[in-house]
């Protein structure tokens, strides 16, 4: 920590591995969101990799994952323009 | 050797025998806990998943206490060997292989779970079936081993870890949740303001209002009962003041939906 990296990231599920264990919504709050089914939602908009808070809990969340459904992925441009300019 | 004159090897064999057979115990339990899905409310389902971790960590450690102290006491003729193959023991040769089978198991079981980034996850699963035979193993073990095992308080502690454990194995066999089975996260985190949910666009998820209890609580007395619903794949919505809105917005053409169509990129194993 304290380094400063560039670029940005973004959780990805795979959908086959996931059983809805929602553990990634609990460690992830803010970049997993929970549907009613309790599979995840993962937040589109990637983060930078500068935000030391969000990926703590992006590694917490992949860690957590009781079905390893859950990686990080680095992205160079972000993958979907932002949604609110 | 320490052993030829004092006997406290042999009694450290003894208590960490139990000690490890009730961690063992609490692992297992909590593995079911995690597995049907049990927390989300007062604990964090991601608690008890690091707890289970977490102990099952401790329970190794004082494995190879037990097993360490064993092999290093000179007062049964075990040996090293004994540890891991099954019959090597010249004491007590069934015991002492159960537990050399248990050993077996539970290491392959720990080490899966050390490498599970490298491990098929199916191939990881299978691997962990193998604790409910490692446990077995092991209490019988304890029973068909243990000098104290076989009366008094040490044969009620060997049936009461039994009674729970059993208890564990069958909720998990009949109890068991299909895929996943409705919403989590009342951990203090979640708390804290969605950044997912703009305002307005939809409220914010009180799952307390999910519980069965209150829903009937809601209900005016002698009304008749909501229809039954399929626990797992169909949980009840919440009442409609907790969600004016439908689903799909019409303002939000680009909500998020799971499943989605997968995207360029995505990772494949």
């Amino acid at each position: 920590m304290g380094v400063i990296r560039h670029g940005e990231f973004v959780l990805r599920v795979d959908p086959v591995q996931c059983d809805g264990f929602g553990h990634c919504h609990e460690l992830a709050p803010d970049l997993v969101d929970i549907d009613e089914w309790g599979y995840p939602i993962i937040r589109r908009e990637p983060t930078p990799l500068a935000d030391h808070q969000s990926l703590r809990s992006a590694r917490y969340a992949v860690r957590g994952c009781p079905r390893q459904a859950l990686h990080i992925e680095r992205v160079e441009a972000p993958a979907v323009p932002p949604r609110r300019a | 050797m320490i052993a030829l004159t004092t006997p406290y090897l042999w009694y450290t064999t003894r208590a960490t025998g139990f000690v490890t057979l009730a961690l063992f115990t609490v692992v297992v339990t909590l593995g079911t806990l995690v597995a049907n899905r049990v927390g989300g409310t007062v604990v964090g389902r991601f608690e008890l998943n690091e707890l289970h971790r977490s102990v099952s960590m401790v329970a190794m450690a004082f494995l190879g206490l037990h097993v360490a102290t064993t092999a290093l006491d000179s007062f049964v003729p075990t040996g090293w060997l004994s540890v891991v193959v099954p019959g090597a023991s010249h004491y007590r040769t069934l015991g002492v292989a159960l537990g050399a089978v248990a050993i077996d198991l539970m290491i392959a079981v720990w080490v899966s779970s050390l490498l599970k980034q490298r491990v098929r996850p199916g191939s990881w699963r299978f691997i962990h079936w193998f604790s409910w035979a490692a446990y077995a193993a092991a209490l019988v073990h304890a029973y068909a081993t243990g000098t104290d095992a076989r009366h008094g308080v040490g044969l009620y502690a060997l049936g009461l870890a039994g009674v729970a454990v059993l208890a564990a194995a069958a909720w998990r066999a009949l109890g068991r949740p299909a895929r996943a089975s409705g919403r989590t996260a009342l951990s203090p985190l979640a708390r804290a303001p969605r950044p997912l949910a703009t305002v307005g666009s939809r409220p914010p998820k009180d799952p307390r209002a999910r519980r069965l209890g209150e829903r009937d609580a809601a209900r005016p007395a002698g009304a008749r009962p909501p229809e039954p619903t399929h626990p797992p794949t169909t949980p009840s919505r919440p009442p409609a003041t907790h969600r004016p809105a439908a689903r799909p917005e019409p303002g939000r053409p680009d909500a998020p939906s799971f499943p989605r169509a997968p995207r360029p990129g995505r990772r494949s194993r």
